[in-house]
């Protein structure tokens, strides 16, 4: 299993930045787009560092045009001389139409054609296709030489899919090279929901599993003392409370029929009574969304659990000890 | 007057592209949106310099969400410790709805509700006033603390906006920082259209003049000896022939009384005739759009012409010796 790590978006801390953690044997660092550019941080990176893969996990898809989208994928592969992931998700509406004022459609639908698209400009680069795209929600039909890139030694980026629902899980495995599973997600949502939706869209494309990258970064509850493991448990419960909380994810909590705790948590959550609601997740709950034990005992229990399917994980690993934290990354390498 | 020098898109190579501008004396450096990003360079070159100023000359605005350009302006600017200016073109709009697959309709109007929307966006990160912007084109009502930058040491960024009709001007000079003018522009043109136009948007602003920049990569033939010089005409010649040829640029051509070329070289350039298109570019034509002359003439004749309306030119001077180029750079910059 890859071991990826999250990198934060302060651009003058990311040269030091990247360079320890790919001394430390991570696989790959990524962004999440909050409250900046999340590629800007990815070009530092790749000026920075020799092997490390870079991705943003996530980007806003919808936030942007497919031709933008393909611009920035195309140059940051190049630039890391094929070393980029485009990782994207779809938002929810509010954030699509209120906060960057772009269109939302159905989301599943819009961004297969958002991922068709980008790979129908890619075709016209790379392989002089004619860029005749017209979708339901993208058109793309004009290209000429002046705006297209001459530096296609490494082509076109993955682009990797976050995904809950089945709908969207099934455009991932259909049309994308990964999916990023969510890290509020069981074993038994993975099972019963997430693979066969995978599956599903792979056969829709006619593709293989072993070419479909799956990153799955489940909970770790770990420290070096009980103090440290303690503290990384609150934090476990209050995040999986705050995400259970959401009607959207209700599914998920079925899976463990847990799904009547939904309702009280969003009850909860509009009191403010944020604290309160984590020590409603019991530690069965928390063995359901992730792993909890010594510090040598979380790499064995995740291989065991996930190394059937998963291929590369940015879960965090909350101990203290740079030995303890390097020989779980270890481990999970070499499993 | 200010010189701005372009680089190129080469992320390798870019750096230290920069690095020798700014050596130069160069006063910014700029990028152009063709067949890649066009922020990737600049942060790559504000990485490898201290003091140059860092512009997109021009960003294509509507093929992009107000947002993501707040975004992009906030963090360029921020990491450059505000050197950043986001200059941003409009584009035509075949190239908006078949390219970018983005909406277009009334151009100026819309690049007007763009620019105040950054602003609005701005405004909320670094004032901390609520985001309240619906308008006409683009609406903008949710932000909150998880999305709003921290690092508000440098603020906004300045922003330019190229313009060449009366309209699109009139609204940089209302709510821009400032003006792009094109190449193809006549001195006639600035000083008839342009100027009055930003003039209209300064008082709709109540902006002053001395807020404002206009930067204008003006024309410039020369050359180390005769045969660079008459090969530099000849090219110059022709560019302007390929921009006049073009029927939204055909008021730059009537300040010269010279408004009937553009339906010839319209004609000519669906055959295909660049090369006879230039021979239609009089001397006296030639004269209106360019400055021309030995290198060491260059700098006078620029703010004899110019100096008193135009803060800042773009321009390269590749085809003449380095020494010669130093010169012309510190002479306009003086």
């Amino acid at each position: 299993m890859k071991v990826d790590t999250g990198i934060n978006l302060n651009l003058r801390a990311i040269p030091d930045a990247v360079k320890a953690m790919e001394a430390q044997g991570y696989d790959g660092v990524r962004t999440a787009e909050m409250n900046h550019d999340p590629f800007f941080p990815l070009l530092l990176a790749a000026e920075h560092s020799e092997k490390l893969e870079i991705a943003s996990s996530i980007a806003v898809a919808f936030a942007r045009s497919p031709m933008n989208l393909a611009n920035i994928g195309h140059d940051l592969n190049a630039y890391s001389k094929g070393r980029f992931t485009l990782g994207l998700g779809s938002q929810i509406k509010p954030h699509i139409t209120k906060r960057f004022s772009m269109p939302w459609g159905g989301p599943a639908a819009q961004m297969r054609e958002l991922i068709l698209a980008m790979r129908a400009i890619w075709a016209n680069w790379y392989d002089g296709e004619p860029l005749q795209f017209v979708g339901e929600h993208y058109q793309h039909t004009l290209m000429t030489p002046a705006f297209t890139p001459t530096d296609t030694e490494y082509g076109a980026p993955k682009v990797i899919l976050a995904a809950v629902g089945p709908k969207m899980t099934e455009v991932a495995g259909e049309v994308a090279d990964g999916m990023i599973i969510h890290p509020f997600s069981t074993q038994a949502y993975i099972d019963s929901v997430t693979l066969p939706a995978i599956e599903a869209g792979l056969a829709k494309a006619g593709k293989a599993r072993e070419g479909f990258e799956l990153s799955y970064s489940c909970f770790v509850v770990t420290g070096r003392n009980e103090e440290e493991y303690n503290k990384s448990k609150v934090a476990a419960q209050e995040r999986i409370a705050f995400y259970g909380s959401t009607p959207a994810y209700k599914g998920v909590l079925d899976s463990i029929g847990m799904g009547d705790l939904q309702g009280d948590l969003n009850a909860m959550s509009k009191q403010g009574r944020w604290k309160e609601m984590g020590t409603l997740i019991t530690d069965d709950m928390i063995n359901a969304f992730g792993v909890m034990g010594e510090p040598q005992e979380i790499a064995p229990e995740m291989l065991r659990r996930y190394g059937g399917f998963v291929d590369r994980t940015s879960a965090s690993f909350p101990v203290s000890n740079e030995e303890q934290r390097a020989a779980i990354i270890d481990a999970l390498k070499a499993g | 007057m200010k010189v701005d020098g372009g680089v190129g898109l080469n992320l390798s190579t870019v750096g230290a592209q920069a690095a020798e501008l700014e050596e130069m004396g160069y006063a910014g450096v700029m990028t152009a949106e063709t067949a890649h990003d066009p922020f990737f360079p600049l942060l790559v070159a504000a990485q490898n310099t201290e003091k140059v100023e860092l512009m997109t000359s021009i960003a294509v605005a509507f093929a992009r969400s107000p947002m993501t350009l707040a975004n992009i302006g906030h963090d360029l600017n921020a990491y450059s410790k505000g050197r950043f200016t986001l200059g941003l073109g409009s584009q035509i709009k075949p190239h908006i709805t078949k390219r970018f697959s983005m909406p277009w309709s009334s151009p100026a109007a819309r690049m007007r509700e763009y620019i105040m929307a950054m602003r609005a966006i701005w405004d909320c990160w670094h004032e901390e006033k609520a985001l309240e912007f619906t308008g006409e084109f683009y609406t903008h009502t949710l932000m909150t603390p998880f999305f709003t930058p921290t690092n508000n040491d440098y603020g906004a960024p300045k922003v330019f906006l190229a313009a060449v009709g009366p309209m699109m001007t009139e609204v940089a000079g209302e709510v821009a920082d400032g003006v792009i003018a094109h190449a193809f522009t006549t001195e006639k043109y600035l000083r008839e259209t342009t100027i009055p136009a930003l003039e209209r948007g300064f008082a709709k602003s109540g902006k002053s003049r001395d807020d404002f920049e206009i930067s204008y990569p003006a024309f410039v033939v020369t050359g180390g000896n005769e045969e660079e010089l008459r090969e530099a005409e000849v090219a110059t010649r022709k560019q302007i022939a390929f921009y006049g040829s073009t029927p939204a640029y055909r008021p730059v051509l009537e300040s010269i009384g010279v408004g009937d070329m553009q339906d010839e070289l319209n004609r000519m350039s669906k055959q295909g005739r660049w090369d006879e298109m230039g021979e239609l570019v009089t001397p006296d034509i030639l004269k209106e759009f360019a400055v021309i002359g030995e290198p060491e003439t260059i700098a006078g004749q620029m703010k004899a012409r110019y100096g008193d309306i135009v803060d800042r030119t773009s321009a390269a001077y590749a085809n003449i010796p380095k020494d010669k180029r130093l010169a012309i750079i510190r002479d306009l910059s003086d």
